[in-house]
């Protein structure tokens, strides 16, 4: 996998149309807004029969967060539709990554979030590191050294000089 | 004398002496990293400091902070790359200088001026913090409401170009923060039954995630963009020209103290103000932006002058500055402190032990930034692709060390994306921060208030100190729509 490189300079500035990154924005914030307030917070916060004042109230600082996620997303809508915003240099950056790149990313983050307690912190962070360097096509062996020697120093320095007890692994035990 | 020697004894410990040491060399290196800021590196810290005494562990993150603002500007005039926001007023001047081939020069223009800078902020803190926290003794629930509705306004100084997109990620945060069982009933909010979520959203997850996380997402979905390098090298800064910036040092000091002590205004702005009125006031005015050392000393004045000034709301009034500072404040709360007046009625040593520690951190700074122009082409040369994933390492490990959770690990990586798609749509995370640390203390406050007033509003507008909160949140909205109305005018001229 060979890295892209880019110059920033090279890129020109264009707008956008009207289905623009804020008009899509102020769009999906919206529909999670009125998500938020008319399914979350009448199913999934309760709230006592015997309130005196309905800011007392357990729903009142979500409703009120709630319902200005709602206007601003509105007012974010009708902005990008009235005036799209600009490409920015930095978003062409964005493009064209090799799909294999963040799909190794993906794979090292899902190692750790659901293989954390089964293959233990040592095992986790070498599968992870390893990944992660062939993700950005690092050629060095010394590198890859690296990868298994990080994760057992920094599991060490948690295990007993922090006293933070990272799991070993259920499959070793 | 006994307090004096209590306060000693508390500090006078090996663990402090190292913690600053290492904070701070921790905050230059990872500053001086193009991409890495000081505010990942104090996220990151946080786990660590678990198992520290209170004073060590907070010591150990103010050195990064302090660390941090400094590195920043190492990129910034050697790379023209800003380590931090606060260091693109560096760049101004710094960058012509390195290309002259006096990057040298500059470097220690900037290291000096931000210890110069740091020593008058630690001063101003140790003064001004104390006062401000009798003052606030007399403050109840009313008051609180109204200094944190007056906190809140800083959202606007911390969204970026986009206010709207600011507020929404705040909205985000205060209905993230109220994940759990409720304070006053004890029923359940958004816990979805399950037990993770019942004490509320871990804050160092969170921390980690939205800060840390997105850089790591960041460098696996972008191409590589080259850097220009320039060597650290040239004539050193004479005691002469050292001499004739003092006067420009202490302005951008005061400067940088007084908007420091205002939450949210930020060392950007200290930074560019302390530049524009160094360029007023200076003979050689015509030379700025192609290379006046007068001009790099303006700016990190401006910005280190921030970085202890930022401290005085958090301790006297439990009131986060800047971003750091919110993280700082988590910090406290991990080691079960409340910053604040009562931290001074009840930890005075403590405090005074802080301040010690940070007034120590201004000359470690010095030796530590003058170790790191000498050895900068071996930290600027470390490869993203081999530190990304020590850092993710560090992050997910962290995240684990909080509650010992693999909960906490998803919680991370679930917030590092949204801290991702937030940096891709162009909304700040930092509203987002501030919305989920400062909206439980609203609605803590607003229900007591409520609650010791029967209902009666009235209370809110009871005294002095009311009436005073209340002026300045208006007057800071205000100045922040005229900031805003200038900006968009500034940019129609321009297009």
């Amino acid at each position: 996998m060979k890295n892209v490189e880019i110059d920033i300079a090279e890129i020109q500035e264009r707008y956008y149309g009207r289905f623009n990154p804020n008009s899509i924005l102020g769009a999906t914030f919206a529909l999670v807004a009125i998500l938020f307030l008319y399914y979350l917070v009448p199913n999934y916060i309760e709230e006592p029969g015997y309130l005196k004042n309905p800011m007392l109230s357990p729903r009142f600082i979500p409703l009120v967060a709630g319902w200005l996620v709602l206007t601003l997303s509105i007012v974010m809508l009708i902005e990008g539709l009235l005036r799209p915003p600009k490409h920015t240099a930095s978003e062409e950056l964005h493009s064209g990554i090799p799909k294999l790149r963040w799909a190794l990313m993906m794979a090292a983050c899902a190692i750790y979030m659901f293989l954390f307690e089964q293959l233990g912190a040592i095992t986790c962070g070498i599968f992870a590191s390893l990944f992660l360097f062939l993700a950005s096509s690092v050629r060095h062996v010394w590198v890859y050294l690296l990868g298994f020697a990080f994760p057992v120093v920094v599991s060490l320095l948690f295990i007993h000089v922090l006293n933070v007890p990272l799991p070993v692994g259920t499959i070793w035990e | 004398m006994e307090n004096f020697s209590e306060v000693l004894t508390l500090f006078l410990s090996v663990d402090n002496f190292v913690a600053i040491a290492v904070g701070v060399l921790v905050g230059v290196i990872v500053g001086a990293i193009p991409g890495l800021t000081a505010t990942m590196a104090v996220a990151l810290a946080l786990p660590f400091t678990f198992s520290l005494e209170p004073v060590t562990a907070i010591l150990l993150l103010v050195g990064i902070y302090k660390g941090g603002m400094y590195g920043g500007s190492i990129t910034a005039i050697l790379i023209r790359t800003p380590g931090s926001p606060a260091a693109a007023c560096t760049l101004l001047d710094g960058y012509p200088l390195a290309q002259q081939g006096k990057a040298k020069k500059a470097l220690k223009t900037a290291l000096y001026s931000s210890c110069v800078a740091d020593l008058i902020s630690n001063i101003a803190l140790i003064f001004f913090a104390s006062y401000l926290a009798k003052i606030a003794l007399n403050f109840g629930p009313p008051e609180y409401f109204w200094l944190i509705c007056f906190s809140l306004t800083i959202i606007v100084s911390v969204s970026g170009d986009s206010v709207v997109k600011g507020l929404i990620a705040a909205g985000l945060g205060v209905i993230v923060s109220s994940i759990g069982l409720d304070a006053v009933y004890g029923s359940q909010r958004l816990t979805f039954d399950s037990y993770d979520l019942m004490d509320r959203v871990s804050f160092i997850p969170l921390l980690i995630g939205l800060f840390a996380i997105p850089e790591v997402f960041e460098f696996y979905t972008s191409k590589v963009v080259p850097h220009i390098r320039t060597a650290a090298s040239g004539a050193s800064l004479t005691l002469a020209e050292f001499k004739r910036c003092l006067k420009t040092v202490i302005r951008g000091s005061l400067i940088g103290v007084v908007i420091g002590a205002i939450p949210g205004t930020g060392a950007t702005a200290a930074a560019f103000i302390s530049y524009s009125e160094a360029k007023r006031n200076s003979p050689r005015k015509n030379n700025f932006g192609k290379g006046e050392i007068e001009g790099v000393a303006a700016a990190e004045a401006g910005n280190n002058g921030v970085a202890g000034a930022t401290m005085i709301p958090l301790l006297s009034l439990g009131i986060p500055g800047d971003v750091i500072t919110a993280i700082i404040l988590g910090a406290f709360m991990i080691h079960g402190l409340t910053p604040g007046p009562v931290l001074f009625q009840e930890n005075l040593t403590m405090v005074y032990a802080l301040f010690c520690g940070i007034l120590v951190s201004s000359a470690v700074l010095l030796i530590v930034g003058n170790a790191a122009i000498r050895y900068f082409s071996l930290i600027a040369e470390i490869p993203k692709s081999i530190l990304l994933p020590i850092v993710l390492m560090f992050c997910v490990y962290g995240a684990y060390a909080v509650n010992n959770s693999t909960f906490d690990i998803g919680l991370m990586l679930l917030f590092g994306l949204l801290g991702f798609i937030f940096n891709r749509t162009g909304i700040a995370s930092a509203p987002f921060l501030i919305g989920f640390i400062l909206g439980p203390m609203f609605e803590d406050n607003l229900r007591r208030t409520f609650l010791i007033s029967k209902g009666d509003p009235s209370i809110f507008f009871r005294g002095p100190i009311t009436w005073l909160f209340i002026a300045l949140t208006i007057a800071s909205l205000a100045f922040a729509a005229y900031r805003y109305w200038q900006n968009r005018i500034a940019a129609t001229n321009a297009s």
